[in-house]
């Protein structure tokens, strides 16, 4: 989660200097300007820049890749999307991962990299315009504030930008897990106003459920290399590893259990700082509220004594209203929390089909 | 430059003298001399530190002769500048010039050395800017000059001599005067030092005198080889230590020859030379008299009177300021022998004899020095003589609350009296053995030498414990006891360990090792003599520590229930805080040494809970008075640091640390392995042992495991193999030859504690792996477990037994087959996650409806109490229902 959050940070930076990126290549490329129009367009109209995510296989294979080489346990990896916008489609054609950087190289400049790596990517004529980033993922564990901050600052600045969250570690079990979110309108809105009050939120209608929307995936190959993939099919040697039908589910299950609890801890302890803020306020109001009386008694004694009332006092300043605990953190903890509920869910539908499978099997062959 | 010539004033002299103003002319020249003696001193000095390259003195005196210098300025401007002046000057700029050059040299030069070198530096060459032309005409010709200075210094003594010989009234007055004068300037600690510079200064004059005798026998014609020996001298300056020797042996040659030469050729000198003999010889006379004190006028008649003043008067000097504490210890020795050598009876020998002991403690001005071994010896002596005629004299009363006037020294018709207290002098002595022993260096030779004086000590404090059994009050006879107490408790009693293992039928033992057998166990020993003192002491201090020794010394000999009682019965734990450090000291040591003892009887649990609060602090060298801790060294002062230096216990009492803390931590891992294997996924668990938590966590921290080398290592290697189950690996960590020669060795009966920890290592493992693995296990017969742990059947069947009872394991025994039926009632891994989370949860919903009721309004008040005491149970159930989905979801 800290490493994550180190990764935000940059990444913020690094989008002010984007919008200059954005401006030069504009100029080179008509096309893609004309289809960011379009989407900027549609998203003024309060529907989404991007309907669809299409993503290149060859996409798919570097980020895995770049997981298998650089992540491990709880680390998380992360890279830059390149691709172009096509009507309401957002194609991702390539990526590049961000260098791994330690604490030792401080001064190692991530802009100048990705700069230089766009301009590399440019003159061997591969699509170079940015369109998100990527980021894998631990159980499942993605819905952070680094996350939110990071994608909330692509999102500033480029309007169609996705985030592709990967899961490693469904994708070892089986199943390859890549999906495609962006922050939705509303969130939008509330992060430019930077106000997480809770007021602020309400007005906003934001509940947990609305902070992400998912975007549906297309993996797209080439004819090409669809045919080599038939191709390979056939001479393939390695043995089917049906690791989807493991029955073995408690690791995964116990994992996910864990952070859970972890979350609902956190959220407990948010609910009950929410507690006390709410009863340092009504304790501030009561006291206010006497005060007004006092005031109002004594005005009213002077009064019947012929004396001026009493001078009004700024209220406020006697008693400074107790700052509102920022909700977005809550928020995203309760985001959190409804992924790992959705992961469980879907583990633990999938693993009871599973088990009657294996149980039907064994009561036919026996 | 004639000005300067010495001829030219020398014998100027006597015309002067036999002048009328004789005395303004003297004044005049004596003046001019006195400034020249001055500088010469003052370059001598200079020249002496620059062979020993102390620039820092070279420094501090040429300022002093600058200083001279602008005094002796009107002389100077009379006289012209000194050849011998511009001589240093010259010759400290080389040196200075060659110094700075030599880089190796500045960097072996310490700090002080270097600043002062080039503050030197550029101050001589800033000076020396006023001196320039002459000092390049000196520089032309070196050798005329030194020649004369060399020349004037001869003619300086010779002349004074001369002056002696010649006229003796008025000029050895003023010789006198002179010679008086002269060192009371700067050059007076110079003198001072003369005895140890004897040696350096002659071979500087040497130099002089070489340089100046080879000159006077053949004028100038050695010009050349004058040069080379200049030279030499000049290039010597940094000589290679062969050279140096043979620089040092030509020199003393030279001053052999010199010596010859001067006594050859000028027989005056001898007689100078014996002057200055015998009048040194008298200022060295004058601070110590190493003749005998004379005690009493020749003819004295001695008797008690006599002995008894002069005694006083001897006394009267202690304690005052600038008495030698040394001598007065001889003077009083002295009188003891003048006082048995007239027979004048015991009672003033004791009296003096007192004094003595008393002086030899007073010795030492302040607490923390510690005695010489001599006086140490000479203090041991003395109380063995002093106890040697109190118990050859029953007549003696000795007492501390006789009063001075009815003191009875000498009236044989009544018993005699005599103030003072063998008792506080042996306590003292006791001190003062502490005090060496935590002074020596406790792996050094002298240490074992010290250490053979506790058995005399020890005789002492027998012998005063015989004499106060008869004669001292129960207060004493306490403190006595306390004393011997303090000496025995510690040591094992070998003895009677042996005796205990050979039965006593065996009456077929040879009568040497009756004889060795003799004496009384020092158990029984400490019996007697900790009941005497509960019994009588009223001091509670007393108490304490005799208790505290007590416990200790049952828990070395391993009686480690009446150990447990005594200080259970005590209730010393209640209020041990109250007492002062030394005796918290000996309790914590107590403590320890109980734990170590339930350690070896195979009491885990009781030894882990003696040691856990010495363990836990991770101070244990400074709460046993081992050691002080470096980190907390900045938090106290001097003072604070004395006082607790002044704490420790000597080195043969120590505890070992180690020994201490591989107790700790096995007995810890036997009790906190199974626990954890039993809670592994308790939310709840607590630990045992913090500090054996903390160390299993360094070890998992260890990037790369590699054999355990130090005893921390094998304990927690130890660990991980008996949290799986596989009590032979754990077995050989915990016990093979390093641990043996670091741990297991140190105890008195090493085998039987290593056959009770193995034993205890199978069983604990055994409870391990039923804990860890029982879920893997329908069923296991007990003849197969009782094969894997290597424990008999019997064993095994009541282990298990055990964890069934104390409902640790769900299973049942089925007799017939000697099987454990597994029930598999305890919750899998999910299932415990589940119910933990379910209870989470049920907090957060308790929280978030809080907050609801916030928002409602119905805030504070005996309703919300109800209402929460009805979610309660509420929760409750509903958790309950959880358990029974999640128990059905799971399969």
């Amino acid at each position: 989660k800290h490493n994550a959050h180190a990764q935000g940070v940059p990444l913020r930076r690094k989008m002010a200097s984007r919008k200059e990126g954005t401006g030069s290549s504009a100029t080179s490329s008509s096309s893609t300007t004309g289809a960011a129009g379009k989407g900027k367009g549609k998203g003024g109209s309060g529907d989404s820049a991007v309907k669809q995510v299409q993503i290149d296989g060859l996409v798919v294979l570097k980020i895995i890749k770049h997981y298998q080489e650089e992540g491990q346990g709880t680390e998380v990896v992360q890279g830059v999307l390149l691709g172009l916008v096509v009507e309401d489609r957002l194609e991702i054609t390539n990526c590049f991962p961000f260098p791994q950087h330690t604490e030792d190289d401080a001064d190692f400049d991530e802009v100048q990299y990705q700069m230089e790596m766009m301009r590399s990517l440019r003159h061997v004529n591969i699509d170079h315009l940015h369109v998100g980033w990527y980021q894998s993922t631990y159980y499942g564990s993605f819905v952070t504030r680094a996350l939110l901050d990071s994608q909330f600052s692509y999102q500033h600045a480029i309007e169609e930008s996705v985030v592709l969250i990967y899961d490693p570690i469904k994708t070892a079990q089986g199943s390859l897990s890549l999906k495609a979110y962006r922050l939705t309108p509303k969130l939008m809105e509330v992060c430019k106003e930077k106000d997480f009050s809770p007021e602020a939120l309400k007005k906003g209608n934001i509940t947990f459920e609305h902070m992400f929307e998912e975007v549906p995936i297309v993996i797209k190959n080439s004819h090409l290399i669809n045919v080599l993939m038939w191709e390979l099919e056939k001479k393939s040697a390695v043995a089917d590893k049906h690791e989807l039908l493991s029955l073995a589910s408690s690791n995964h299950l116990g994992k996910t259990l864990q952070l859970l609890m972890d979350r609902v801890d956190e959220m407990s302890q948010d609910i009950v700082k929410y507690n006390t803020y709410m009863r340092n306020t009504s304790k501030q109001q009561q006291q206010k509220h006497q005060y007004q009386q006092r005031r109002q008694q004594e005005n009213m004694q002077r009064q019947s004594r012929g004396e001026p009332p009493l001078p009004e006092e700024d209220l406020s300043k006697l008693f400074k209203p107790h700052q509102p605990p920022a909700r977005m953190d809550s928020l995203l903890i309760a985001g959190q929390i409804n992924t790992y509920c959705q992961n469980i869910k879907e583990f633990t539908a999938q693993n009871l089909g599973k088990l009657f499978m294996a149980q039907a099997l064994q009561e036919y062959n026996s | 430059f004639t000005s300067t010539c010495p001829f030219l004033f020398i014998s100027n002299r006597p015309l002067l003298l036999s002048e009328d103003e004789e005395d303004t002319k003297r004044v005049v020249r004596s003046a001019k001399d006195k400034r020249f003696e001055e500088l010469t001193n003052l370059i001598r000095t200079i020249r002496n530190a620059m062979k020993i390259r102390d620039v820092t003195k070279c420094l501090e005196e040429f300022e002093l002769l600058g200083k001279a210098y602008g005094k002796a300025k009107s002389i100077v401007d009379k006289e012209g500048v000194p050849r011998f002046y511009i001589r240093i000057l010259a010759d400290l700029e080389d040196y200075l010039n060659e110094l700075w050059e030599d880089k190796e040299g500045k960097k072996k030069m310490n700090k002080n050395n270097a600043k002062a070198l080039s503050t030197l530096r550029q101050k001589i060459r800033k000076y020396n800017r006023d001196f320039e032309s002459h000092i390049t005409n000196y520089k032309q010709n070196p050798e005329q000059s030194a020649d004369e200075d060399a020349e004037k210094n001869e003619e300086d003594s010779e002349g004074s001599s001369d002056e002696d010989e010649d006229d003796d009234g008025v000029t050895a007055a003023a010789f006198l005067k002179k010679k008086s004068e002269a060192p009371s300037g700067d050059s007076r600690k110079f003198l001072k030092k003369e005895d140890e510079d004897e040696d350096s200064e002659e071979s500087e004059d040497s130099e002089a005198w070489d340089t100046s005798s080879t000159s006077s026998d053949s004028d100038s014609e050695e010009e050349e080889g004058k040069q080379t020996v200049l030279a030499s001298r000049f290039l010597k300056k940094a000589p290679t230590t062969e050279e140096d020797k043979k620089a040092a042996e030509k020199k003393r040659e030279d001053k052999a020859k010199k010596k010859h030469d001067r006594k050859s050729r000028r027989p005056d000198e001898e007689e100078e030379d014996n002057e200055g003999g015998e009048w040194e010889r008298v200022r060295g006379g004058v601070p110590l008299v190493k003749e005998k004190p004379k005690m009493f006028a020749k003819g004295t008649e001695i008797t008690h009177a006599v002995v008894i003043k002069k005694l006083n008067e001897i006394l009267q000097a202690r304690g005052k300021k600038g008495t030698d504490r040394a001598a007065q210890i001889e003077l009083l020795q002295l009188l003891v022998q003048i006082a048995s050598e007239n027979n004048l009876g015991e009672g003033v020998i004791v009296k003096i004899k007192f004094n003595i002991i008393a002086s030899l403690y007073d010795y030492n001005p302040n607490l923390a020095t510690w005695w010489v071994p001599e006086m140490w010896q000479k203090c041991l002596d003395c109380i063995n003589e002093l106890m040697d005629i109190l118990f050859a004299n029953p007549n003696i009363f000795v007492g501390e609350n006789i009063l001075e006037e009815s003191e009875n020294l000498h009236n044989a018709d009544q018993p005699l009296r005599v103030r003072g207290c063998i008792l506080t002098l042996v306590e003292r002595m006791d001190e003062e053995f502490t005090k060496i022993m935590q002074n020596t260096d406790p792996h050094s030779q002298e240490y074992v030498e010290h250490l053979k004086d506790e058995a005399q000590v020890c005789a002492i404090i027998e012998r005063v414990q015989r004499y106060l059994e008869e004669k001292g009050t129960t207060e004493e006879v306490c403190r006595i006891y306390l004393r011997r107490i303090l000496h025995t408790y510690y040591k094992f009693d070998y003895k009677a360990h042996q005796r205990q293992l050979t039965p006593p039928e065996g009456s077929s033992k040879s009568e040497q090792d009756q004889a060795e057998n003799e004496g009384e166990d020092s158990a029984v020993l400490m019996e007697r003599l900790c009941k005497y003192i509960y019994a009588k002491d009223r001091t509670d201090r007393i108490r304490t520590c005799a208790i505290l020794c007590h416990i200790y010394h049952h828990a070395l000999h391993s009686r480690w229930y009446q150990a447990r009682d005594l200080m259970l019965m005590s209730h010393l734990q209640d209020n041990i805080q109250h007492a002062d450090p030394p005796v918290q000291i000996l309790y914590n040591r107590t403590m320890v040494q109980l734990g170590i003892c339930a350690f070896r009887q195979g009491l885990t649990k009781d030894a882990h809970n003696a040691l856990l609060d010495i363990q836990s602090s991770g101070r244990a060298k400074e709460l046993l008075g081992q050691g002080l801790l470096l980190r907390s060294l900045q938090e106290r002062n001097q003072e604070q640091e004395k006082v607790e230096r002044r704490r420790q216990v000597p080195f043969h009492l120590h505890i070992n640390l180690e020994l201490l803390e591989c107790v700790y931590l096995v007995s810890a891992m036997l009790l906190e392995i199974p626990y954890m294997a039993a809670h592994e996924s308790d939310a709840r668990r607590r630990m045992i042992s913090k500090q054996f938590h903390h160390q299993l966590r360094v070890g998992e921290r260890q990037p790369l495991l590699g054999p355990p080398e130090s005893m921390r290592e094998h304990v927690v290697a130890a660990s991980k193999a008996m949290k799986m189950g596989d009590w032979k690996t754990c077995h050989s960590f915990i016990i093979n030859e390093k641990m043996n020669g670091k741990v297991w060795d140190l105890f008195p009966e090493a085998d039987k504690v290593r056959t009770m920890l193995v034993r205890k290592i199978q069983e604990e493992s055994l409870r391990t792996y039923l804990f860890t693995y029982s879920s893997v296990y329908d069923s296991i017969s007990m003849e197969t477990l009782s094969d894997m742990f290597e424990l008999d059947l019997p064993t095994v069947h009541s282990i298990i037994s055990k964890m069934i009872i104390n409902e640790e394991l769900m299973a049942s025994l089925d007799q017939p087959t000697q099987t454990v039926v597994m029930h598999r009632t305890e919750p899998t891994a999910q299932q415990n996650l589940a119910l933990q989370l379910a209870e989470k949860l049920g907090s957060l919903v308790e929280n978030n409806e809080r907050v609801f009721d916030h928002k409602q309004g119905t805030y504070g008040g005996y309703f919300r109490d109800q209402k929460d005491g009805y979610r309660k149970n509420e929760g409750y159930m509903r958790r309950g229902g959880y358990r029974q989905q999640q128990s059905q979801t799971a399969y």
